[in-house]
């Protein structure tokens, strides 16, 4: 007890000092400190000075109150930097079994906020003042639909321009979100010296900082965060379902309280959150996105720190690799035809394999495929010069071509330069790149086409598992969800980097592109396993198993990375599922042409 | 032998500066017996080695030292072709701290057979094409996949 003691004033006398000057410090310090001092005496008493306002907080428990009440000091003192030195001056005590009510007063009287103190977001413009009106129309909807009820007792909720929280989030991350709700007059208490006591406790007492007039804004604190992750997957869920309705006021409303609770999560929750916030208030707002194709070396240097944080890419390509090895085995002359060129991380592996395997390397081929670069740079043919000196390294007789294209079904079979199949054994190879066709209509079975006139003895298809093509948009966002949250969850094991930034960052412009697009510009159109099945199965592909050197390829990858901790490898009717716990993330597939197509 | 004994005590009575004329038999002077010495050292032991003195470490710079380490348990040997890959993409010495160690001690049972091998293989030539994209990225450190190997193991 003591020594908490010492530590504790140590942390209120280095807080004092670093703080703006504020008459509102030194009276709480000093509260602070006659609260300890009670905490010397009876262990497990009600504190008094807290059982006067009707809160019933053991003594015992009064040195995590004032470490809340610590942490809310340093929140506070950044409003005060931010000029909103008003609501740090005055503070308010609310009866907790009150609170119910409050809150419910507060969603009926949400206001906008006035124009000057917004964050600096421009995805979320400052509503039109005249949207007041239309905002209070949550009032009327039961709380219950929306499940915004408060849990009482537990709720607080901060208004605060938070400076960069998270300093290991992406700029995107940091967007300032400002909620303003009114201060319903009626629960106004008084307010004295002896009771200026911002805090926030655990699950016994709460508290709330308000202005006492002109600015009818109101800040709050969100602290319990197990209650609040639940409200916010709700309030993310009714935000969709405002926008499957075209509510799209109530949508904006929600919007900003995904905001709110965003801020108060921590770690993978936070992310996915924020990112799917922006998407959808991208979409009501109806700002989309940059185009894919400008972004195009942008995504190729995201795809490269994704290969690096975790194990997904080096899955997809361990395993497909593995699948081209076997087929081309005994072949003197070999092509692959890459869909997914990128930064050509696929192929060093491959001609590795290829240059050490019985009897000698064969002759390597490839032909790659990728989009523009946006400043006109071949960027194909650097790549593939990087791959001829590592050929020449390790002795495989090696040629190259790149092919440029704005969309896979832009190509043609006879643009490839084919040879006989006698001498040269070919493999079509896509990472990721399929689902990107079925927003064109015709694109994916012209590019099946193409592929059954190539004549692969296998064409590899690694794509992520889950369906976010289905019609209607409420479904997409949930099962969204669900995906991201699930894959944001596995990269919080790795250690916080620019790569892990980066990571985060290329996932989230997926999350971005799935829930703001339409139309042709949603390309994420992720299908599970069964459906491109079928849909190969229609144009005349079978499944060729995968084998058993592919499970112990990528088992060992899992082993290696972070002990294997949480990631799953599955076999699944001969394709390799990887996934995360029980959810199965991405899958690796190998087709040959069926008998009947030949 | 007596009668070296003999000399030696006469010429270290005598002339002390004429010591490599005394018969002791230095390790340091046959290159090729150490060579033969430390190839049968198992890694941690063979990394001490290497921090006893300069010779010692110039020494086990050797690849061959450490080919034998990294293949002592893989049977069938594999192929000479696959000497010069490795010598190619930066020798066994790196092969070994890159990629097999941290493999090694991640997986689970210390099984090194040729699966292992060949992953690790596979990792070390994506590390070696990373390489070649040094200066050309960004303008930040190249990239390195194998990072994940050099973070520290979380043994729950």
């Amino acid at each position: 007890m003591k020594r908490d003691l010492h530590q504790f004033q140590g942390r209120l006398s280095n807080h004092n000092h670093g703080t703006s000057s504020s008459s509102s410090s030194l009276p709480i310090s000093k509260d602070k400190m006659m609260m300890v001092k009670k905490e010397e005496d009876g262990g497990n008493m009600d504190d008094e000075l807290l059982a006067v306002l009707g809160y019933k907080v053991r003594s015992s428990e009064m040195a995590e109150v004032a470490l809340k009440l610590e942490q809310l000091e340093t929140m506070m003192g950044n409003v005060q930097e931010d000029g909103l030195s008003h609501l740090a001056t005055d503070t308010v005590h609310y009866n907790p079994s009150e609170l119910y009510s409050w809150l419910d007063n507060m969603l009926s009287e949400l206001n906008p906020p006035p124009p000057g103190s917004h964050g600096l977001d421009p995805i979320l413009p400052p509503p039109v003042a005249g949207d007041s009106s239309t905002i209070t129309s949550i009032g009327g909807f039961p709380a219950s639909d929306y499940d915004l009820k408060v849990i009482p007792g537990n709720a607080i909720y901060h208004q605060n321009q938070f400076p960069a929280i998270d300093s290991s989030s992406s700029s995107n991350n940091q967007n300032k979100r400002l909620k303003s709700c009114s201060s319903p007059d009626s629960m106004v208490t008084s307010t004295s010296t002896a009771t200026q006591i911002g805090g926030v406790i655990g699950t016994t007492v709460t508290t709330t900082t308000t202005t006492t007039a002109a600015e009818s804004t109101r800040s709050v604190i969100l602290v319990d965060s197990q209650e609040n992750g639940v409200r916010l997957v709700h309030a993310l869920m009714a935000c969709a379902e405002a926008i499957q309705q075209n509510n799209l006021t109530l949508a904006e409303a929600l919007v900003k309280q995904i905001g709110c609770l965003a801020v108060s999560q921590a770690g993978a929750m936070r992310k996915v959150a924020t990112y799917f916030a922006e998407a959808l208030a991208r979409r009501i707002y109806r700002l989309s996105p940059p185009q894919n194709q400008i972004d195009h070396s942008l995504s190729d240097t995201l795809q490269m720190h994704f290969y690096e944080t975790c194990p997904y890419l080096k899955f997809a390509h361990f395993t497909a690799n593995q699948a081209i090895l076997e087929a081309f085995e005994g072949k003197k002359r070999v092509h692959v035809i890459d869909f997914s060129m990128n930064q050509g991380l696929q192929w060093p592996a491959l001609m590795q394999a290829l240059a050490l395997r019985e009897g000698g390397p064969p002759t390597f081929r490839l032909t790659g495929i990728g989009p523009p670069a946006p400043d006109n740079s071949d960027h194909l043919h650097d790549v593939g010069c990087k791959l001829a000196q590592l050929a020449e390294v390790i002795h495989v007789e090696f040629e190259y071509r790149g092919f440029v294209a704005n969309s896979l079904a832009d190509l043609d079979a006879s643009m490839l330069e084919l040879r006989p199949s006698e001498t040269e054994a070919v493999a079509v190879n896509s990472v990721f790149e399929l689902h990107k066709l079925l927003g064109r209509p015709g694109g994916i079975e012209k590019v099946l086409g193409v592929v059954k006139q190539i004549k692969p003895v296998i064409f590899t298809v690694v794509e992520q598992e889950s369906n976010h093509n289905g019609p209607v948009f409420l479904d997409r966002f949930t099962e969204s969800l669900h995906y991201y949250s699930t894959l944001f969850d596995s990269l919080e094991g790795v250690p916080s980097s620019q790569d892990k930034v980066m990571s985060e960052v290329y996932l989230g412009k997926q999350i971005c592109n799935l829930v703001a697009c339409e139309g042709p510009d949603r390309v994420e159109r992720h299908e599970t396993l069964s459906q491109w099945g079928n849909r190969f199965g229609s144009s005349g592909f079978a499944p060729a198993n995968l084998g058993s050197n592919a499970f112990k390829q990528a088992s060992m990858l899992l082993s290696v990375y972070n002990s294997g901790q949480g990631y799953r490898v599955e076999e699944n009717n001969g394709c390799l599922m990887l996934g995360w716990h029980t959810r199965p993330l991405i899958t690796t597939s190998a087709w040959k042409l069926s008998a009947a197509a030949h | 032998m007596s009668e070296k004994r003999i000399s030696m005590v006469e010429k270290s009575n005598n002339k002390r500066q004429r010591v490599n004329q005394v018969p002791k038999f230095s390790i340091n002077d046959h290159h090729d017996v150490l060579v033969e010495i430390l190839r049968r050292l198992d890694g941690p032991s063979l990394c001490s080695a290497a921090c006893v003195c300069r010779l010692w470490s110039a020494v086990a710079r050797n690849d061959s030292i450490w080919e034998e380490l990294c293949f002592r348990q893989v049977s069938p040997r594999p192929s000479l072709s696959l000497r010069s890959v490795v010598s190619a993409l930066g020798g066994y010495r790196c092969l070994y701290f890159l990629c097999i160690r941290p493999v090694l001690a991640r997986l689970p049972k210390l099984l090194w057979t040729r699966d292992q091998l060949q992953f690790s293989l596979s990792l070390y030539c994506v590390h070696y094409y990373e390489r070649l994209y040094v200066g050309a990225w960004l303008g930040d450190a190249p990239p390195s996949s194998l990072m994940f190997l050099r973070k520290p193991v979380n043994v729950v």
